[in-house]
């Protein structure tokens, strides 16, 4: 395999316009065939190392650079972020904002347009990295109605369909489910096998530790260390979380989840929320608005859930995690089957009365005009005598404060950061009194301190009687804070 | 071709599928009759016309709304006039009506565009007329966007029926702009994200390189598109003939 260095950061400082800097005195080197992964907290720079390899800092993302980034011969700052592509293929987090045509074809073909390919060359292309990465059955789809792992397929396939020497991947499996990562597994094999010299940079570590040479240990913009993957796995555990890294090995997590899976209800008293016989799924829409048969169905198995109980939903992408949740919100009918609220059968209205959703994009659920109004909203709306009125407002002000949110309660709930939001959906289901929380992927893209500070808030949440339903893929979440889990497989 | 895309391109054959070229082109006589205010015989014409693609093009339901809508237009258009003398305020439904049906060719027209035309194609089409890439460019993303709306949209709906904000249509009527607020803003920032986070996928896959852009969809236009093209100019001698 070839010596010499396909990506070289050396002695990199990098401050984006307008701020401190995000990076100080980086130095590392990726060659060919080589897989480094750039690990630590969020906001320790690694991020940023990705965007000086692929030219979008400072091209795009400006700043002021000192040192050298080097890539493939592309000296970032200096080569036109255009003649990037060629040479980088990147990958980014969240698969729903990164393709850029509706149809998959042309998605696959998009990075050779640019390029200028003749149309039969594209063709030959799009053909040989279909075959290459086994996404035959992807082809001539429309993207949106793509699974998220699928569209994250997708846009490995169309970052890698120019053949370049450097890969680029920025948190990759963020929102995918176990199945959909060892698939990407395989595609990243496939590229390391090329002798591409691949980058990630990730949270989640446990996916794809046989492929790793190096690990790249990043904390506030600093490179903390260089580990070989075999000193990296030999170093204690506890060394691996004080840096607010995932684990390396989710079996011992998975083991749990088999245990607490086969837990029946420990709790007394009457459970909050009980399924009998339930179906969940859609039915395609004739032209009169008629039911034509089901698209999509699935049997739930009967369960009970109790309040001050968390319950993981687990399960692949597309098993029907969110049309339970949606019906159990009351946001959809169940296709045959009851739900009992309090032991009564509940109609989809009540239903949505007693449910609280926080979504996995919590801006969609986010309306007034500051955090305080935001919590207050329904109040208002309902109207009320004076004293009412100063009665919720001392509620609102005593929730703020206890979920750390009372310095910026009269902020724009849209310039919160994420981890903020997520606070403010949940304060504002306190508020309204409901019976049960549904949370759709809390900790998607979080380090271990802020996956451990949300399973922390779900306890709280729990702890005051409310059931707690939470929809996720995050093996150490479901291990560490779930007292039950339901599985859709 | 890979086995899918020949799949695809089986389950199309047998239905019409017209050059976006050639669709442009009725668009562009669509907006001419609009213009002439045209009459009767023309519009009616221009509407069955450039419904065909959408009748053909496997939209057949799409055509056959338009035609239905263009239909009870007329018909309310009619029976207004006919009791315009005992009920004056008739006036208003048929005036309505007759402005809308003006657009009719327009809508229909621009229909057939969106509904049956590939956003690949579209791209293509619109770079061998060398069209700007400050033109091409807000067209795919303007594709991209559609469906994301639609879902967007059904996302924030149900966050307020949880918020206790119940009621469709009424609700929106009672209180529109602050319906409109709730589902607005959420909209435009979550576009807002999206567009920020596509401007650098699109940057990382050699959007805006230097050298001209190729395209994978190579277009052509047969013969039943210079027909198409042709037929879609018989509203415009109807309407010199008729005046």
């Amino acid at each position: 395999m070839d010596g010499t260095a396909l990506c070289e950061v050396r002695d990199c400082t990098f401050a984006y316009s307008g701020e401190g800097a995000a990076l100080r005195n980086v130095t590392l080197h990726v060659r060919a065939g080589e897989l480094v992964m750039l690990v630590g907290p969020s906001g320790c720079g690694k991020t940023t190392v990705t965007r000086l390899i692929n030219g979008l800092a400072p091209g795009h993302f400006t700043g002021t650079l000192t040192g050298h980034a080097c890539t493939g011969g592309l000296e970032a700052g200096r080569a036109p972020l255009e003649s990037y592509a060629r040479v980088v293929g990147s990958v980014f987090q969240n698969p729903k904002t990164q393709y850029f045509h509706a149809r998959s074809t042309d998605e696959l073909a998009f990075p050779c347009e640019n390029a200028g390919m003749p149309a039969p060359r594209i063709r030959e292309r799009v053909r040989q990295v279909a075959a290459r990465f086994g996404i035959d059955d992807l082809l001539d789809r429309a993207i949106v109605d793509l699974s998220g792992g699928q569209q994250q397929r997708l846009a490995v396939a169309s970052a890698a369909v120019l053949e370049p020497a450097v890969m680029v991947l920025d948190e990759p499996t963020s929102n995918l489910d176990t199945a959909s990562m060892a698939r990407l597994h395989g595609m990243i094999a496939a590229l390391k096998a090329d002798g591409v010299a691949i980058v990630i940079a990730e949270h989640r570590l446990a996916w794809c530790t046989d492929l790793v040479d190096r690990y790249c240990v990043f904390g506030g913009g600093e490179l903390l260390g260089t580990y070989t993957a075999r000193e990296f796995e030999a170093l204690p555990a506890a060394r691996r979380e004080a840096w607010g890294l995932r684990v390396l090995d989710v079996s011992e997590d998975r083991a749990r989840i088999a245990a607490i899976s086969h837990l029946e209800c420990p709790a007394g008293g009457a459970p909050v929320l009980s399924t009998r016989g339930l179906e969940v799924g859609y039915r395609k829409r004739g032209m009169l608005r008629r039911g034509r048969g089901a698209v999509f169905s699935r049997r739930i198995p009967d369960v009970d859930v109790y309040g001050g109980q968390i319950v993981g939903i687990m399960g692949h992408n597309g098993a029907g995690k969110s049309t339970f949740a949606r019906t159990l919100c009351g946001l959809q009918a169940p296709l045959a089957g009851t739900i009992e609220l309090d032991g009564e059968p509940a109609h989809t209205s009540a239903l949505s009365h007693a449910a609280a959703l926080v979504m996995q994009d919590v801006h969609y659920q986010l309306f007034a005009e500051s955090v305080r109004a935001e919590v207050m909203l329904e109040t208002v709306q309902r109207g009320g005598g004076e004293h009412e009125l100063a009665a919720a407002r001392a509620q609102c002000d005593a929730l703020l404060a206890e979920l750390d949110l009372f310095d910026v309660a009269d902020r724009h709930p849209m310039s919160l950061s994420g981890g903020q939001k997520q606070r403010l959906a949940i304060a504002v289901a306190l508020m309204g009194c409901k019976r049960f929380v549904v949370l759709d992927e809390p900790t998607s893209g979080l380090d271990r301190a802020h996956m451990m500070q949300v399973g922390a808030l779900l306890r709280a949440l729990a702890d005051r009687g409310v059931a707690v339903l939470v929809i996720t893929h995050d093996d150490e979440l479901a291990a560490h804070w779930c007292d039950r889990i339901i599985a859709l497989d | 071709m890979t086995q899918t895309a020949v799949r695809a391109a089986r389950a199309h054959t047998g239905s019409l599928r017209l050059d976006p070229r050639a669709k442009l082109a009725m668009l562009a006589v669509a907006n001419v009759l609009m213009f002439l205010h045209t009459g009767p015989a023309a519009q009616s014409l221009a509407v069955v016309l450039f419904s065909l693609p959408l009748l053909f093009g496997g939209k057949a339901a799409a055509g056959a709304r338009m035609l239905a809508v263009y239909g009870v237009l007329c018909a309310v258009g009619w029976a207004s006039a006919l009791g315009v003398d005992r009920l004056p305020w008739l006036h208003i439904a048929g005036a309505t009506a007759a402005g809308v049906c003006m657009m009719m060719p327009c809508l229909t027209a621009g229909m057939a565009m969106f509904a049956t035309t590939r956003p690949g194609d579209m791209v293509c089409a619109m770079r061998r007329m060398r069209a700007p890439d400050a033109l091409v460019i807000p067209v795919v993303v303007v594709m991209r966007f559609f469906p994301t709306i639609r879902h967007d949209y059904r996302l924030i709906r149900q966050s307020l029926r949880l918020r206790g904000f119940t009621g469709g249509g009424m609700a929106l009527a009672r209180r529109p702009l602050r319906s409109l607020e709730y589902i607005l803003v959420p909209l435009l920032m979550n576009a807002a994200n999206v567009a920020r986070d596509l401007t650098v996928a699109g940057l990382a896959r050699g959007l805006g390189a230097p050298g001209e852009p190729t395209s994978m969809v190579e277009l052509r236009m047969h013969a039943v598109d210079w027909l198409a093209v042709a037929l879609s100019l018989a509203p415009l001698a109807v309407a010199a003939v008729t005046g």
